[in-house]
C-alpha cells in the first residue's frame, strides 16, 4: 500500500508543477521557467527545515513567497517577448537557476557532519518527514492538501472574472488590450501565482525525496511542467491532473509489466496522444 | 519468474510445505532507460545468472530445514530519484526480502534518505527495508541509513594504492594533474575527495586540474591547460563519454603523460568502444577482472544472460551469494516477510568479511565494503591485469 | 592574449556545429512558425544511422558514413513531419511542441536501446590535421565543419532564392493562405522543408560526431538548448543570422570558460541571450525598428 501512497505523493507534487504552468499557459505564454521556481522552492524549504530548524509548513510558505517573488521579477522583462522567444528566454532562466544551484555552497556543521547544499554534490538529508515520524499516508495527505488547495484556487479563478481575463489575453492579446485589459498586470500576476505554486511543489519535492541536486531541476522537468497542462488540455485544472496520472501513473509506473518496451513507449505514446487529441486529453475540439 | 511467484502465493494460501514450491524473492533495480542503460542490463543479467547457479545447487535453506528457490525480478529506475523511490516502495510492497541496486549515486542518495536512519528507532518513520547496493559508488553513502549496505569498491583505498605503487615503482614521477567531470556526483567526488588527496598523501605534487561537464563536446581549453602543466601523471575522473572526448583532444594536442590514471567505473567495454585507440595504456584500479576461476565462471554465466561482466555487475553477482549465505546463517523462515527482512539486515550488519570473486572482501563498520582490487590497463581491445597489489 | 585568441578561435570553430543545428531550427520556424524540438535528436539519430554502414561494410571511408547520415537525416526529417505535424491542425501550436518533445524522447530512447547507451566511436575526416602558427593551432576537422556550414548556407540560400521550390517556400512562410490561393501545395512545401532540414541535420550530426570523436545520446539536450539559443540570437527565420549567432555563441562560451571556469560558462551564455532579448529582440540581422 505504501507504494500507492508514495506514487500519490509523486502525482501530487507533479500536479502542482503542472498547475504552475497551467495558469501561465492560460494567458498564452509557454514558460519553461517553472523548473527554476520549483528549484528555488526546493532549496528554500530544505534549507529552512534542515539549517534553520523550521517546521515544514512555514518553510513551504517561504518557498511560495520566494517562488512568487522571483516569478514576478522574471515576469516583467520576459513579457517583452512572445512565442518562441519567450520559450527560449524562460528556458534560459530555468537553466540559469539550475546553474546557480550547481555553484551554490552553504554548509554549516551539525555535530560531526556538515549539512546544507554543496554545489554539484547536492543537498542531502532533508529528512523532516521521517524524523518527525510521518507515515507515507500522512505525507501523501499533506501533499494533497496543497494540491487540492491549488486546484480549488485555480478552478475558482477559472470561474471568476479573473479567469475570463486570463483566457481573453491567451486567445487574442490585441482584442483583450482594446477592451481595456492591462496585459502586463494580467501576465505578471499569472506568472506570480504560477511561481508560488511551483515553489510549494518544489518544497514538497525536496522533503519527500530527502536529497536534491541541480540535475533534479533540468530541462526535462521544465518540459514536463508544460507537458502536463498541454497533454491534459487547457479547459480545466482536471486536465492537468489527468495528464499527470497518465504520465506518472500510467506511462512510468503502469507500463512496468511491458519490461523493455516501456521506455520506448513513453515518447511514442506522448506523440500519439497529441495526434489523437491535439487540444489535450480533456480539451475541447477547437475551430480548425 | 511470474510462475514461481504465483506458485509461492498458492503455496502460502494452502499451507503446502513442499520444498520445490517455495521461493524467496530478491529484487534488483537500476537504470535501464537513458545513457546509463548498460549498467542496468548487466546487473540484471548477473543477478539472473547467479540465481540460476544457486537454484541449480538446491537453493536457499530455510529455518525449518526445507529449501527455497531464489526468484529475481528487476525494475527500471531511469537513474531518476523519484522513480528510484517509487520502485523501492513497490518492491517493499511485495514479498521481496531485499533489493539490490541502484545504478546511480543520485538515486542512492535520496533513496537511503527515505530509509529508517537508525534501526529500531520508533520515532523515525523511514522505510524498513534492506538495500544492498552493487553499483552506485560515490564515497560514503551507506552511512546515511542503517538499512543501507554497499558492496562497491572503496575508492579511497584503491587510489591510495595506485599512487603508492606509482611512487615506489616509478620514483621519477613527481607531478599529478587532474581532469574531472564536474557535474556528475560520483566522478566529481572521486577527484576532489579521493584522487587529489591520495596523490598528495603519497608525496606527489598536484599541479592543477581541468574541469568539464558530463555532456561537454569541446575540450580544447581544458587540454591546453593540461598541456601547459606538463605533469608526469594525468588522472582523469570522468565517465566514458566525456573521458573519450578529452582523450581524443589530448591526442590531437599531443599531450602524452608518462602515466594515465582513470576512474574505476571507466574500466569497461564502453570506453574501449568509444575510444579504444586513445585509451591505450591507461591504468585503472578495479575490483573485478576475469582472472580467477570464480571470476571467469561468473563472467561466462552472465554472458549467457546477455550481460557483460565488469566491476559493477559482478558486485551484483557477489551480492546474490552473500545474501544467500546471510539468509541461511540468520535462519530466515520464508513466511514472516518483515521479520526476515530485519534478519537479513542484521545479518549483513554482522558480517566482518565476505567471499568475493577476487578473494575476501572486508566489511567496514559503516556498512561499506573493502574489496580486493587490482590494476588493469587498456591494451589492444581489452583491459589486461597490470599488477595485483594485494 | 594568445590564450584569449586561441580560446576564441577554438570556440568559434566549434560554434559551427551550433550554427548547423541553428539553421535547422530556424528554417522550420521560418516556414511553419513552429518549433521542432526533435530536431537535434533526429540529427544525432541520423548520425547514428550513418554508423550502420560500418556494420554492412567494415572499414567504409568516413565520407561514406557522412553520406549515409545525410540520407538517413532526410528520412528522419520526413518521419518527424508525418508523426508530429501532419495530423495536427495548424491552430494547435502547443500540440506540435509537445509531439516533438515526445519524438525527442523516443529517438533518444531508440538510440539507447540500440547501443545500450554506450558511446560510439565516430570516424572523422582531417582529424589529424592541425594548422599551426607557432603556439597557435587550429583543428582541421573543425575547419571542415565550418566549411560545410558555410556551404550548406550557400546551398540553402540558392534553393530559397533561385528555385521555384524556394519561391513557394518563401511564399508559404510569408502568407500561407495567399500562397494556397496561388495554387501552392502547402503540404508539399512543408514536407520538403522537413526533408531539407533533415538532410542538413544528418550531416550536422555526423560532423558533430566526428568533431567530438564519439556519439552519445547525452549530446541531444545540450545541442537542443544551444541550437535554440542560437536561433533566437540570430533572429527567428534568419539563416545567416543562425550561422553568425552559432559562431558567436561558440566563441563567447569558450572565452568565458577560459576566464570564469566551466561551471559558470553556461550561465554567461544565458546572460548573453538576455542581453539580446532586451536590446535586440529581432536578432542579429533584424531590421531597425523591430520585427513584424
Amino acid at each position: 500500500m505504501d507504494f500507492y501512497f508514495g506514487l500519490a505523493q509523486v502525482i501530487g507534487v507533479h500536479t502542482l508543477l503542472g498547475l504552475s504552468a497551467y495558469i501561465v499557459l492560460l494567458t498564452g505564454q509557454v514558460s519553461l521557467a517553472q523548473a527554476g521556481f520549483y528549484a528555488i522552492g526546493a532549496y528554500v524549504a530544505g534549507m529552512l527545515t534542515v539549517l534553520g530548524g523550521w517546521h515544514l509548513v512555514p518553510a513551504l510558505g517561504a518557498s511560495a513567497v520566494c517562488g512568487a517573488a522571483v516569478a514576478c521579477a522574471v515576469g516583467f522583462p520576459a513579457l517583452r517577448v512572445k512565442g518562441l522567444m519567450l520559450v527560449i528566454a524562460t528556458l534560459a532562466f530555468g537553466e540559469g537557476v539550475r546553474l546557480f544551484f550547481f555553484n551554490f555552497d552553504y554548509q554549516i556543521a551539525r555535530g560531526e557532519i556538515k549539512v546544507g547544499p554543496l554545489g554539484g554534490e547536492g543537498f542531502r538529508q532533508i529528512r523532516f518527514f521521517p524524523e518527525n515520524g510521518w507515515s507515507t499516508l500522512e505525507v501523501m495527505l499533506f501533499v494533497w492538501l496543497f494540491v487540492v488547495a491549488a486546484m480549488a484556487l485555480l478552478w475558482w479563478f477559472d470561474r471568476s472574472r479573473y479567469g475570463t481575463v486570463l483566457r481573453a489575453v491567451g486567445e487574442d492579446e490585441l482584442a483583450a488590450q482594446s477592451v481595456g485589459i492591462n496585459l502586463t498586470a494580467v501576465k505578471v500576476s499569472a506568472m506570480t501565482v504560477g511561481g508560488a505554486i511551483a515553489g510549494v511543489g518544489g518544497g514538497l519535492y525536496a522533503h519527500y525525496t530527502t536529497h536534491i541536486e541541480h540535475s533534479s531541476f533540468n530541462i526535462l522537468v521544465a518540459t514536463f511542467a508544460i507537458a502536463y497542462p498541454i497533454v491534459g488540455g487547457l479547459r480545466s485544472v482536471f486536465g492537468t491532473l489527468l495528464a499527470v496520472v497518465f504520465v506518472q501513473g500510467f506511462l512510468i509506473e503502469g507500463l512496468r509489466f511491458l519490461g523493455d518496451w516501456r521506455n520506448l513507449l513513453f515518447g511514442a505514446l506522448i506523440v500519439l496522444a497529441m495526434n489523437l487529441r491535439p487540444s489535450g486529453l480533456l480539451g475541447t475540439r477547437r475551430r480548425a | 519468474m511470474k510462475k514461481v511467484a504465483l506458485a509461492a502465493a498458492l503455496a502460502l494460501c494452502f499451507g503446502v510445505a513442499q520444498a520445490q514450491d517455495k521461493s524467496i524473492k530478491i529484487s534488483g533495480f537500476g537504470a535501464k532507460t537513458g545513457p546509463v542503460r548498460g549498467f542496468g542490463v548487466n546487473s540484471e543479467a548477473a543477478m539472473l545468472a547467479a540465481a540460476e547457479v544457486i537454484n541449480k545447487a538446491g537453493g536457499v535453506k530455510l529455518a525449518d530445514g526445507t529449501k527455497a528457490k531464489i526468484a529475481v525480478d528487476f525494475y527500471d529506475d531511469a537513474c531518476n530519484a523519484e522513480q528510484g523511490i517509487s520502485v523501492v516502495r513497490r518492491i517493499a510492497g511485495t514479498d521481496a526480502l531485499v533489493a539490490i541496486g541502484p545504478t546511480c549515486s543520485n538515486v542512492a542518495e535520496p533513496l537511503f534518505g527515505i530509509l529508517q536512519k537508525k534501526v529500531g528507532d520508533a520515532s523515525d518513520s523511514g522505510l524498513q527495508f534492506p538495500i544492498f547496493t552493487d553499483v552506485a559508488i560515490k564515497v560514503g553513502l551507506a552511512k546515511i541509513s542503517e538499512w543501507a549496505f554497499r558492496n562497491v569498491p572503496n575508492e579511497m583505498i584503491m587510489y591510495s594504492s595506485v599512487f603508492y605503487w606509482l611512487r615506489t615503482t616509478r620514483p621519477e614521477l613527481k607531478t599529478v594533474y587532474g581532469g574531472v567531470e564536474e557535474d556528475f556526483a560520483h566522478s566529481r567526488a572521486t577527484w576532489h575527495v579521493v584522487m587529489k588527496d591520495r596523490a598528495q598523501a603519497n608525496n606527489f605534487t598536484v599541479v592543477g586540474e581541468s574541469k568539464w561537464l558530463l555532456a561537454d563536446t569541446n575540450f580544447a581549453t581544458q587540454v591546453r591547460e593540461m598541456k601547459k602543466a606538463n605533469a608526469d601523471v594525468i588522472a582523469i575522473s570522468a565517465h566514458p563519454f566525456s573521458m573519450c572526448g578529452a582523450l581524443k583532444e589530448m591526442a590531437r594536442q599531443g599531450v602524452k603523460p608518462k602515466v594515465l590514471v582513470g576512474l574505476t567505473s571507466s574500466s569497461t567495454t564502453e570506453t574501449l568502444q568509444g575510444c579504444g585507440k586513445q585509451v591505450q595504456g591507461m591504468i585503472i584500479p578495479t575490483s573485478f577482472a576475469p582472472v580467477t576461476k570464480d571470476g571467469k565462471y561468473a563472467s561466462a554465466e552472465t554472458a549467457k544472460k546477455k550481460g557483460a561482466a565488469d566491476l559493477h555487475s559482478m558486485a551484483a553477482w557477489e551480492n546474490m551469494f552473500i545474501l544467500k549465505d546471510v539468509m541461511e546463517s540468520e535462519k530466515i523462515t520464508g513466511k514472516d516477510v518483515q521479520g526476515d527482512r530485519r534478519k537479513i539486515r542484521d545479518g549483513l550488519a554482522k558480517l566482518k568479511q565476505t567471499k568475493g570473486l577476487m578473494g575476501v572482501t572486508k566489511r567496514t563498520d559503516d556498512r561499506e565494503a573493502d574489496k580486493p582490487y587490482l590494476f588493469v590497463q587498456a591494451k589492444g581491445n581489452e583491459w589486461v591485469v597490470l599488477h595485483n597489489p594485494l | 592574449m594568445l590564450d584569449f585568441l586561441q580560446s576564441l578561435s577554438d570556440g568559434v570553430l566549434f560554434g559551427a556545429t551550433y550554427a548547423l543545428i541553428g539553421i535547422g531550427f530556424t528554417l522550420v520556424f521560418g516556414v511553419m512558425h513552429k518549433i521542432n524540438m526533435a530536431y537535434a535528436a533526429a540529427s544525432i539519430g541520423g548520425a547514428y544511422c550513418g554508423l550502420l554502414i560500418l556494420k554492412v561494410m567494415a572499414g567504409a571511408p568516413p565520407a561514406l558514413v557522412f553520406f549515409c547520415a545525410f540520407l538517413s537525416g532526410g528520412v528522419l526529417g520526413a518521419a518527424v513531419y508525418v508523426t508530429c505535424f501532419h495530423f495536427i491542425p495548424l491552430s494547435s501550436p502547443l500540440a506540435t511542441l509537445m509531439s516533438t518533445v515526445g519524438m525527442l524522447l523516443l529517438v533518444d530512447e531508440i538510440v539507447v536501446h540500440a547501443t545500450d547507451g554506450m558511446p560510439q566511436n565516430y570516424p572523422a575526416m582531417f582529424d589529424d590535421v592541425m594548422l599551426r602558427a607557432g603556439e597557435f593551432t587550429m583543428r582541421g576537422d573543425l575547419l571542415l565543419v565550418f566549411a560545410v556550414a558555410v556551404l550548406c548556407m550557400v546551398a540553402l540560400l540558392l534553393v530559397l532564392y533561385r528555385t521555384r521550390l524556394g519561391l513557394a517556400t518563401r511564399a508559404v512562410a510569408q502568407q500561407p493562405v495567399a500562397a494556397r490561393l496561388c495554387g501552392i501545395r502547402l503540404e508539399r512545401v512543408n514536407v520538403t522543408t522537413f526533408v531539407i532540414t533533415g538532410l542538413l541535420g544528418g550531416i550536422a550530426g555526423a560532423l558533430i560526431g566526428a568533431s567530438v570523436g564519439t556519439l552519445s545520446p547525452l549530446l541531444t539536450t545540450p545541442l537542443t538548448v544551444k541550437g535554440l539559443i542560437v536561433t533566437v540570437i540570430g533572429g527567428l527565420g534568419s539563416i545567416p543570422g543562425a550561422i553568425v549567432a552559432g559562431l558567436l555563441v561558440g566563441g563567447f562560451e569558450n572565452v568565458l570558460q577560459l576566464y570564469r571556469g566551466v561551471t559558470e560558462r553556461d550561465l554567461y551564455v544565458m546572460l548573453l541571450l538576455f542581453v539580446f532579448l532586451t536590446f535586440r529582440p529581432g536578432g542579429i540581422f533584424a531590421p531597425k525598428g523591430g520585427r513584424d
